[in-house]
């Protein structure tokens, strides 16, 4: 039954990017773990989903078929702690 | 006086979208007089807002130095909060500036966030977000949430008093900041006592596009292009910003439960004796806490001992692990219960005409959720 859905995903530095085909049921919090894991980003950050082509942030369990459409543009941006 | 007040604000006159009227009427508090803070409190107080608490129970080190426009070699030492109101005070004899020491949890009630504008939260940690946040969603008043890296500055506003039904700071925060709270506790409660707190580094450059920009959300500045809750990140490296609309989030930690507003009720922070309650079945009715108490603490292999007087009943946070070690015994078997739910009935029971050390209690009645202010006379 699981459909995918093709999108991009990149960091907030837009030095990474890539064209995914995701599983529609994949939420926010699966895709940020997912490049976490492929981008070795730094591991002492939180991160957050945004939907740069709707200018919506995504719940850390939105998934995919709710919150985004094919060819949608993702960031994973930082959480800053600091003050 | 007068002459030279006008004079002083008249090129911001000049400009059609700002009221300095509206400007000189707001107050505003400030919670975090670190970097953000300063840049902040530097922004308000030039503007001209009419009123500004800075809460903080920080003292200045020398490493803030760099990052504090409104700190001198010579405060060194002193409370973080004192020192930034003491030099922005000059900056505009007509900006009334408050400084409170110590933790603003302690210090800054529900009653005193109403009578302001908006709080803008620049703290250095999660957990104190996220009682910021639950202060701000209580009282109905505007949030203003600001973070920073050596790189990044983000800046998010939450208009809890100005339009319904608004996102809040946890509708998308991930569960690793959660889980960073957590690390800061053990046994369900009681403080680390070899915590090493994260550093991250920032500058003053990171700082001030926070603090300008915080600023201006608090005032509510330009056009009302969206009404609920956002948030710009900013690269300071090459000046690239975002901007996305928050969402609120059906099942969110923070704001789940206030489907409606919560009806926030003055109360007395004393518990009658159950005698004396006209409808016994109050008793029975939950409570969930503003903070986790120590509801009992034995040892398994000593059983009771005369020690827990000194924390039944007492905050968990205003103890270390520590406690978890038998004085007795000295093994780590003492057993602590700790919670943040009781019922009625139990505070009547374990303070009687005592104030509990909490800030308020919220009840889920048939007419919504009520939270009862206990804050007045709360014992320090
Ligand atoms: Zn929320
Ligand atoms: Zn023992």
């Amino acid at each position: 039954m699981s459909q995918e859905i093709k999108l991009y995903v990149r960091t907030a530095d837009q030095t990474r990017r890539a064209e995914l085909d995701l599983d529609a049921s994949s939420t926010g919090a699966d895709i940020i773990q997912a490049a976490v894991d492929n981008w070795a980003l730094p591991a002492d950050t939180d991160y957050t989903l945004v939907n740069t082509t709707t200018g919506k942030a995504l719940a850390p369990g939105d998934d995919l078929s709710k919150a985004a459409r094919p060819g949608d543009v993702l960031e994973v941006q930082p959480v800053l702690v600091a003050g | 006086m007068d002459m030279l007040r006008n004079q002083r604000y008249r090129r911001h006159d000049l400009i059609d979208w700002f009221s300095q009227e509206e400007v000189s009427a707001a107050r505003i508090a400030v919670v975090g007089a670190g970097a953000v803070g300063n840049e902040v409190v530097k922004n308000l107080a030039l503007l001209g807002v009419g009123a500004i608490d800075v809460y903080d129970f920080d003292v200045v080190e020398p490493h803030n130095l760099t990052r504090g426009v409104l700190l001198r070699e010579g405060d060194v030492g002193r409370n973080k909060a004192e020192a930034v109101a003491e030099r922005a005070a000059a900056l505009d004899p007509n900006v009334r500036i408050r400084a409170v020491p110590g933790d603003f949890w302690r210090t800054l009630g529900i009653r005193a966030l109403q009578d302001c504008t908006c709080a803008i939260s620049a703290v250095d940690n999660f957990e104190a977000r996220l009682k910021l946040n639950q202060l701000c969603l209580l009282a109905g008043v505007d949030l203003v949430n600001t973070g920073l890296d050596s790189r990044w500055a983000s800046v998010e506003s939450y208009p809890y008093g100005s339009a319904p039904d608004v996102a809040c700071y946890e509708c998308t925060l991930p569960d690793s900041a959660y889980g960073r709270v957590a690390e800061r506790y053990s046994c369900g409660g009681l403080r680390k006592r070899a915590l090493v707190e994260r550093r991250i580094p920032t500058t003053t450059v990171t700082a001030s596009v926070a603090g300008a920009l915080a600023a201006s959300a608090a005032l509510r500045f330009g056009p009302e292009t969206t009404t609920g809750s956002r948030r710009t990140l900013v690269d300071t490296l090459g000046g690239a910003a975002t901007t996305v609309s928050i969402p609120r989030r059906a099942e969110c930690p923070g704001c789940a439960a206030y489907v409606t507003p919560p009806r926030v009720v003055r109360t007395r922070n004393r518990w009658l004796p159950p005698s004396t309650v006209a409808d016994p079945s109050l008793l029975t009715l939950p409570l969930r806490l503003s903070d986790a108490l120590i509801a009992s603490w034995e040892c398994v292999a000593c059983g009771p001992l005369e020690a827990a007087d000194r924390y039944v009943n007492q905050r968990a946070d205003a103890f270390d692990d520590s406690i978890a070690t038998c004085p007795s015994c000295n093994a780590p078997s003492v057993r602590v219960e700790i919670r943040d739910a009781f019922t009625l009935g139990e505070l009547v029971e374990r303070y009687g005409p005592r104030p509990a050390p909490v800030k308020f209690a919220l009840a889920d009645l048939e007419s919504g959720t009520v939270c009862f202010d206990l804050d007045e006379d709360r014992p320090s």
